[in-house]
């Protein structure tokens, strides 16, 4: 087994500054103000509620800024030191996640949150970046037999109790995060895909098996998902509701906080698992393409940082966050226009929470890391 | 080897990597651009729609008043629960209709079918929970909880309400709401599902004057069907008023004579008319039994309904139009004017009645007495059956020729008999005005002179509806004209201008010499003054027939435990302006008793007569 260089064996790679990725930096901070553009349109109705105007915008704003700064101080270490205590960060991993089931808040009928100083923080968020860079770790020191199917089923079997106590709290969108995780690096490790193949079968095989084991509203929203109108005031609601708000904004929308399905409560979680039915709805096509946009420059920067980097580690966190990324978007994005089941899954950048946007910026601050790490000195 | 060094990157994932990001984005888009762009204005209806919710906003019916202005029929304030049943979520369904039942006094059951009915239908539509209307509390109850009652809306309805219900119900009829089967084609009028429409009556006839043009309200809703804001609003404008003809005062003179005989259990129904002979009007209507059509807007009741279809006497059908009598002596006027017109007969024609039978082929027909020699004003006057039996059979024993059926089939069809008079009500009956061609085809027997003997004294196959002989003798009244019978007078819209004036319609000038009318005029009142109906301490110089037709038993007691006395008796008459034969009469009246005994009163042989003196006398003379 090689081991993957780490500072405390190694000298730490020189920071070289001029190596910062200007795309991925431009993508995250136009991302970044968007979403904020999102929390304040989308929130007009409860900000004239709670009589507290700005509210919901200055706590983006804030959380916007400890995200920015979370990526900038990352940015400035090696990511080789997440490797050097990989092992410490499972086990915080795996302990944020069982913290979430033992004194988390239920919302929704789910333990996702836990509240701390009157802020309240989803560490399922939080997980998903240091499963990543756990699962970095185990496969870049065994970049060598990524061929053996040990290597996969070993990776799995670290992946497990992760996606187990999310599936627990009950929040099986997020689980299904990390599996995506799990599938996009093993792939960018180059591992066999007959193995990666043979694994997506035999879950779909045993697909009666998870159906029995899912709860009854997460059957009724796949139900749903097949046929909305089946029962449109029930589970179909939100699919239908949503389907309306994304149509309705036609080419190019009714106008930033114009859209009436977000503001009269026909959009359900408006701001956060339906937030971009509302952006649809007061942006039409043209400002979900640009958002796209933005989306396709961030991953794109991001594989190239993969494609550049030093060593497998720091390729491997590239590929993982690209995959999170991926994943999130597609599962959210196609949750609003019916192309994925509804699960609660966040929009990166646009959906409101401070927990999902500082994971993420300090996903982007470790591949920006990578990206100025990537010219190490000559070894030999 | 740098090389080798990097042999962890695999260019062939990254691109299948990169490709797929590509593949991800542009299926997004695809699908994106479907809803947006292709689907855009479909689904900006849709969001309209959820958002926007149009409200009728139901005007008030038109009323119903009499010639002077007194009202007939108008409109009370209440309330009404509707539900709309897109805001109800199924699962509450049930506990909605629990909860409203005792409300609306519904089985709940009935509640949640209700709302079934109308979520399959147009879930976006309001649907009447509520039969009748509601008491205010229980109004200000569904408004203050409405977290408890989801979807359901309570509003401000007019109550159709009918004074002197009884007495103007045959005339008025009723409304009611509209049908599943009506509401098909209803619904592109502009009626709403929980609509009130005329049902019979002039409610139905004048429907189209009554019903007000309907306002709509546009509000913008939330998703909990909470109302946000008004966008939009047009005002809902009043029906029109319908002026009738007909004078309150004399319809309740006739009520009033009417009601105590059937009260007092002297006939078991009854029906008055009174008709301007001038024009058409109809200035009274009255049928004995009627009903309280107020029944009908709060909701019948099965009790009320069992009551009314369980009176054998049929409290439903106005009797003035909608059923056939045989009219007796009162026809001796057709006959007569066939004879005369036809040179059968003149003023001065005798028959000598010297017995009161007339044996006719071994059959004997009877005169009420023998009358002695009668010319034409005496034989009509004193009603001798065996002088009209002559006019229109003739006398076979003697070769004398009477007229015969042909000629009293042309003259009756011309006054009006057998057919409908087209006054503007519903249900009207056709009558029967008999001809040797119609016999055949009913019975397929040919006419005898039997036949003709008995037509030509108003009994046998003929048949006719009290307002078809009232119109007959207005046309005799008038000097030859047949105006349409009618109840409107005017159409005045809410800000009381006249929209509508109903012109005399003349049917017809009847093809009958103006002497002969002049004649039988003269004959009308010598009737009063020497014959029939002598009135005593007459006050107008009224002119009039009687009538009076047997039928079934006259003995015994009818389902109802009401006396089957076995006679109709008619009394039709017409009042000229002064004591001669002039064609001046204003009002023509026909007083009609069912079931009564042949004779009511000393001086008279026919109730009606005293009752016509009576009520004539307070009309014309009385105090408005």
């Amino acid at each position: 087994m090689r081991r993957s260089a780490s500072p405390l064996h190694d000298r730490p790679h020189t920071r070289r500054l001029d190596q910062v990725d200007p795309y991925l930096l431009i993508a995250t901070l136009l991302l970044i103000g968007y979403g904020l553009v999102m929390t304040y349109a989308v929130t007009v109705e409860s900000r004239t509620l709670t009589g507290d105007p700005m509210q919901f915008v200055i706590r983006g704003a804030v959380w916007a800024a400890i995200g920015v700064a979370v990526m900038a101080t990352v940015a400035m270490f090696d990511y080789a030191w997440l490797g050097t205590f990989a092992p410490l960060l499972y086990l915080l991993t795996l302990g944020l996640l069982a913290v979430v089931l033992v004194i988390g808040t239920s919302s929704l009928g789910a333990q996702r949150s836990v509240n701390f100083g009157g802020l309240s923080f989803q560490f399922s968020e939080v997980a998903k970046v240091l499963m990543i860079v756990v699962l970095a770790k185990f496969f870049a020191d065994r970049i060598d037999q990524i061929g053996s199917p040990v290597t996969v089923v070993g990776a799995l079997a670290f992946l497990g109790p992760a996606v187990y106590l999310v599936y627990r709290q009950p929040d099986l969108g997020t689980s299904l995060v990390f599996v995506a995780i799990f599938f996009g690096m093993a792939f960018m490790a180059g591992a066999r895909l007959w193995q990666l193949v043979g694994m997506v079968a035999v879950a779909g095989a045993s697909f009666p098996l998870i159906w029995g084991l899912l709860k009854p509203y997460q059957q009724g929203r796949l139900l749903a998902f097949l046929d909305p109108y089946a029962d449109p005031q029930g589970a179909g609601w939100n699919i239908i509701q949503s389907l309306i708000a994304v149509g309705s904004g036609g080419p190019t929308g009714k106008g930033l906080t114009a859209g009436t399905q977000s503001p009269l409560g026909y959009l359900p979680i408006a701001e956060s698992d339906f937030v971009f039915a509302g952006l649809a709805e007061d942006l039409g096509f043209v400002g979900a393409v640009i958002l796209f946009a933005l989306y396709i420059l961030l991953l794109l920067a991001a594989l190239r940082i993969a494609f550049r980097a030093r060593d497998s580690f720091g390729m491997l966190l590239a590929s993982g966050v690209v995959a999170m990324l991926v994943f999130q978007i597609l599962v959210n994005v196609g949750m609003a226009i019916s192309l994925m089941p509804v699960t609660g899954i966040p929009l990166p950048f646009i959906s409101h929470g401070g927990s999902s946007l500082v994971s993420i910026c300090f996903a982007l601050g470790v591949l920006q890391s990578v990206s100025m790490r990537r010219t190490g000195p000559e070894l030999g | 080897m740098r090389s080798t060094a990097r042999e962890f990157v695999r260019p062939n994932r990254f691109i299948a990597m990169a490709i797929a990001i590509v593949v991800v984005f542009t299926g997004l888009t695809v699908r994106l651009w479907d809803l947006q762009v292709v689907s855009g204005a479909h689904y900006r209806d849709l969001a309209e729609q959820n958002r926007v919710l149009r409200l009728p906003v139901e005007a008030e019916r038109g009323t119903i008043v009499d010639r002077n202005g007194k009202v007939l029929a108008r409109n009370l304030p209440g309330f009404a629960v509707t539900v709309i049943p897109v805001d109800v979520p199924r699962g509450k369904q049930e506990e909605l209709a629990q909860r409203l039942s005792p409300l609306v006094a519904r089985k709940p059951a009935d509640v949640f079918n209700a709302i079934d009915v109308q979520r399959a239908r147009n879930p976006y539509e309001p649907v009447k929970i509520s039969l009748r209307p509601v008491a205010r509390d229980v109004a200000l109850l569904l408004t203050e909880r409405g977290e408890m009652f989801p979807g359901v809306r309570v509003e401000a309805e007019s109550i159709r309400s009918y004074a002197d219900a009884v007495l103007y119900s045959p005339l008025l009829g009723y409304v009611g709401p509209v049908t599943e089967e009506e509401f098909a084609s209803l619904r592109e009028h502009g009626y709403l599902q929980t609509d009130l429409i005329g049902r019979t009556g002039l409610e139905f006839q004048y429907e189209q004057y009554l019903r007000g043009q309907y306002g709509w309200r546009e509000i913008e809703r939330d998703a909990a069907q909470r109302e946000i804001k008004q966008l939009a609003y047009s005002s809902p404008t009043t029906g029109n008023s319908v002026v009738l003809t007909i004078d309150d005062r004399l319809q309740k003179l006739i009520e009033a004579e009417l009601k105590k005989g059937v009260d007092e259990d002297k006939f078991t129904q009854a029906v008055g008319i009174a008709m301007n002979p001038q024009n058409g009007e109809i200035l009274a209507m009255y049928s004995n039994p009627g009903y309280d059509n107020n029944w009908f807007i709060n909701g019948i009741t099965p009790e009320q309904m069992a009551q009314l279809n369980g009176d054998d006497r049929h409290p439903l059908v106005n009797k003035a139009i909608g059923e056939i009598y045989p009219p007796g002596s009162t026809f001796k006027m057709v006959t007569g004017l066939s004879a005369l017109n036809e040179g059968v007969a003149n003023r001065n024609t005798i028959v000598n009645v010297t017995s009161n039978v007339l044996n006719v082929g071994g059959y004997n027909f009877y005169d009420w007495r023998a009358h002695g020699t009668l010319d034409f004003v005496n034989g009509f006057a004193h009603s001798s059956d065996i002088y009209f039996y002559t006019l229109g059979g003739g006398n076979p024993n003697t070769g004398r020729a009477g007229v015969g059926p042909e000629a009293i089939y042309k003259y009756g069809s011309d006054l009006g008999f057998g057919r409908k008079t087209g006054i503007d009500l519903p249900g009207e009956a056709n009558g029967i005005m008999p001809s040797p061609a119609w016999k055949l085809t009913a019975f397929e027997e040919p006419w005898t002179i039997g036949n003709t003997y008995h037509e030509s004294i108003g009994q046998g196959f003929v048949a006719v509806t009290p307002l078809q002989l009232l119109n007959a003798y207005s046309i005799v009244a008038n000097g030859g004209t047949f105006y349409q019978p009618h109840l409107l007078k005017e159409v005045v819209d809410p800000q009381g201008r006249v929209v509508f004036t109903r012109q005399p319609n003349v049917v017809r000038k009847v093809n009958i010499k103006p002497e002969n009318l002049t004649l039988l005029r003269e004959g009308a009142r010598r009737v009063v003054t020497i014959g029939h109906a002598y009135m005593p301490n007459a006050k107008l110089p009224i002119a009039g027939k009687t009538g009076t037709a047997e039928f079934g038993s006259a003995a015994g007691k009818d389902t109802a435990g009401r006396n089957k006395l076995g006679f109709h008796n008619w009394f039709v008459s017409f009042l000229p302006k002064a004591d001669n034969t002039d064609p001046t009469a204003d009002i023509a009246m026909v007083i009609f008793t069912f079931d009564s005994s042949r004779s009511l009163c000393e001086n008279c042989f026919n109730p009606a007569v005293g009752m016509t003196q009576r009520i004539l006398e307070a009309y014309k003379l009385g105090t408005p």
